[in-house]
């Protein structure tokens, strides 16, 4: 390390950076910078953590014999689930086509697609229409509960009933033999779980548009009187090719719940995605199921459930109890309204919830537009109102300190210098914005997340406001976009 | 992932009072690997050292009882850590003396004076802190992006060169040390954190 080193004349943001404090614009900045300072490098690790950390951490975190162990015994529950399927295969009747592996109903099977905690997912072909067919069939120790045999039955025909594009069709029911089934289209895709795994957080387009199509198909299942119960990603199905979601397993959880909690006592599956009311095991009605789609949208938000927890009981507690963590401190990406809309969906009292997924459907169908023709579109009034509700909470961070500084500098060019007397303390004099980089659009951009005091302005330059939060959003993409 | 409920809400059931509960059940779910690890450098075998920590807890938690509440909760963790640390050297001590005899004389009794044994304690010093690093990436890991991540990861625990990580992630080599460093700042935060509950 020599003087010229030392001498690295880059301001030292080693500090706000570690605390997030840098601006998108100032954090790519210092990171160009860093490419080939090694001073600079050098003095951000140090102040990231001392070199005990440092070495610990890479001693420490590789792999881990408990978690391998663990790991190992779930690959256990692998023989579980292919002994339910062959038991399932078993009880099929011969088929005369040797290409078959049995015949089930009117139906000739010809191979098994999945094995889950409910049942066994079989592909067959329906010989009189001559299509392919996916059976489910209810899992023998749950077939064994009576009151689970009716439930299904019941559930299956009320399912049926809903025809929507959104809701995976139930082309029949069947409870005549030793295993209870249900016959659906088969669908080539794959489950949102599976794509949460593989990409983790979701553009926003994909959100809104997924939001609105799952929204759509509660609505339709909920004024057939019927709630779903256990909307989480693994039930949501992605058609491969169209751009279209489908609904599975529906009303199907409540014919899980009677036969396995009566046997023992213990909630069947991941509670991950449950209402409070579901986790405290009050009765539910449609808006139970508005929370798990929040809880699911969040998980496309940010890659991760919105409640997780060693136990059970820990994660019960935390559907109850816990605020999750905000979005957008996940993934800064996504739009305020948008993480406006989950925290309704996410409140803990169903009153305080949207009355309906018909609304749901329609608030995010409304944004879905907007997000794509931000200058034609509005955003819904009520998405609007929900934003205007979130920006007028205040915040004491130092982003929102440079936004306010920001927000009164642009007030201050329209409305004369006298109103700066009114935000005073707050306003430190600009300072990069007035040259030309893309501080100045990131930082008018952030007009949208800023504590505002709104009540300064009048409409009209309310209006004025709008456009150039508009016109600014413009700029923003376009940018992004050049990048 | 099989987290063996039944064994976790068996021993939960064994704290009869609710304000210790909570405590408890973060206690164990951190010192369940720390026995399990301990155990597996001692030598034994997979299940019995999933065995042994569990009849650890067990020991534990039934002598929790026995335990004087007071106001400060994190003198019942002090406690809790102290008996614990006490029967893991019991435990495995015993096991090589007793080996034939079995039965109840198995049974871990907490009030024995452990057997002094420097590389065992020193081993559960440093299971330990491993559980503390490794609970704090689980939380960490939930607060960034997964690229972010991924970038601390590959060049710290995969020893990934950071160029090769910047090619392979698709970020530049500035990017890569600014996303590790802010990773590893949240990290040392967490584990000062637990180090103090």
């Amino acid at each position: 390390m020599n003087q010229f080193e030392n001498a690295c004349p880059h301001p030292d943001r080693s500090e706000e950076l570690l605390k997030g404090e840098l601006t998108d614009p100032k954090l790519r900045e210092f990171e160009t910078h860093l490419e080939d300072c090694e001073r600079c490098q050098q003095n951000l690790e140090q102040a990231a953590a001392g070199l005990d950390v440092w070495s610990e951490a890479s001693q420490f975190l590789g792999e881990d014999a408990y978690r391998n162990s663990l790991q190992n015994s779930s690959g256990d529950l692998r023989p579980i689930a292919s002994a339910q399927a062959k038991q399932v295969l078993q009880s099929l009747r011969p088929t005369d086509d040797p290409a078959m592996l049995g015949r089930l109903g009117s139906y000739e099977v010809s191979g098994v697609v999945g094995s889950g905690g409910m049942g066994v997912v079989l592909k067959a072909v329906d010989a009189s229409l001559d299509r392919t067919v996916a059976i489910k069939v209810l899992a023998p120790h749950l077939a064994s509960s009576g009151a689970a045999r009716q439930r299904f039955e019941r559930e299956a025909k009320a399912a049926a009933a809903v025809l929507h594009p959104n809701v995976i069709a139930i082309h029949g029911v069947s409870n005549d033999s030793e295993l209870p089934f249900l016959v659906m289209p088969y669908l080539r895709g794959y489950s949102l779980q599976r794509r949460i795994d593989q990409e983790g957080a979701l553009p926003t387009t994909d959100i809104l548009r997924i939001g609105t199509q799952i929204a759509s198909g509660l609505a339709a299942a909920h004024e057939q009187g019927l709630v779903h119960r256990d909307i989480k990603p693994a039930n949501v199905m992605l058609e491969d090719g169209v751009e279209r979601v489908a609904i599975t397993d529906f009303g199907l959880a409540r014919a899980v719940d009677d036969a396995s909690m009566t046997k023992t006592g213990i909630i069947a599956g991941t509670p991950q995605y449950m209402s409070p009311e579901q986790a405290r095991g009050e009765t539910v009605d449609h808006r139970s199921d508005l929370f798990s789609l929040g809880s699911v949208l969040y998980a496309l938000c940010t890659g991760r459930p919105p409640f997780r927890a060693e136990s059970t009981f820990g994660m019960l507690r935390k559907i109850t109890d816990v605020t999750p963590r905000p979005i957008r401190e996940i993934n800064p990406e996504m739009p305020v309204w948008l993480c406006g809309l989950i925290n309704r969906l996410h409140e803990k009292s169903p009153e305080d919830r949207f009355d309906s997924a018909t609304e749901v459907a329609e608030l995010f169908a409304g944004s879905l537009a907007h997000w794509q023709n931000p200058t034609l579109v509005p955003l819904p009034d009520k998405v609007k109102a929900i934003q205007m509700k979130i920006e007028k909470q205040p915040r004491s961070s130092l982003r929102s300190r440079i936004l306010v500084a920001t927000l009164a500098t642009l007030l201050s060019l329209s409305m004369g210098s006298f109103l700066l007397a009114w935000l005073a303390p707050p306003v430190p004099q600009p300072r990069s914005h007035r040259t030309q980089n893309p501080l100045y659009f990131d930082q008018i951009i952030r007009f949208e997340s800023t504590s505002a005091p709104d009540a300064f302005w009048s409409n009209e330059l309310g209006n004025k406001m709008q456009d150039a939060n508009q016109h600014a959003d413009r700029l923003w993409q376009e940018v992004n976009n050049n990048n | 992932m099989a987290e063996y409920p039944d064994t976790r809400q068996s021993l939960l059931l064994q704290v009869k009072d609710p304000q210790n509960r909570e405590a408890w059940e973060q206690f164990s779910s951190i010192y369940r690997p720390v026995i399990y690890r301990t155990a597996i450098g001692r030598g034994l075998q997979d299940s019995d050292a999933h065995d042994l920590a569990q009849q650890v807890l067990l020991a534990v938690a039934s002598a929790i009882g026995r335990y004087e509440p007071s106001s400060d909760s994190s003198k019942f963790r002090h406690w809790l850590s102290r008996v614990t640390r006490n029967a893991i050297l019991n435990a495995l001590t015993r096991r090589r003396d007793d080996r034939a005899t079995g039965g109840s004389s198995a049974q871990i009794r907490l009030n024995d004076v452990p057997h002094p044994d420097q590389v065992t304690e020193e081993l559960i010093g440093l299971e330990h802190r491993r559980e503390l690093y490794l609970v704090a990436a689980d939380q960490v890991r939930d607060e960034v992006l997964s690229s972010t991540w991924q970038a601390f990861e590959m060049t710290v625990v995969q020893s990934v060169s950071i160029e090769q990580a910047a090619e392979r992630l698709g970020k530049t080599v500035g990017a890569i040390y600014s996303c590790r460093s802010r990773v590893i700042f949240r990290l040392r935060e967490k584990v000062k954190q637990l180090e103090k509950s």
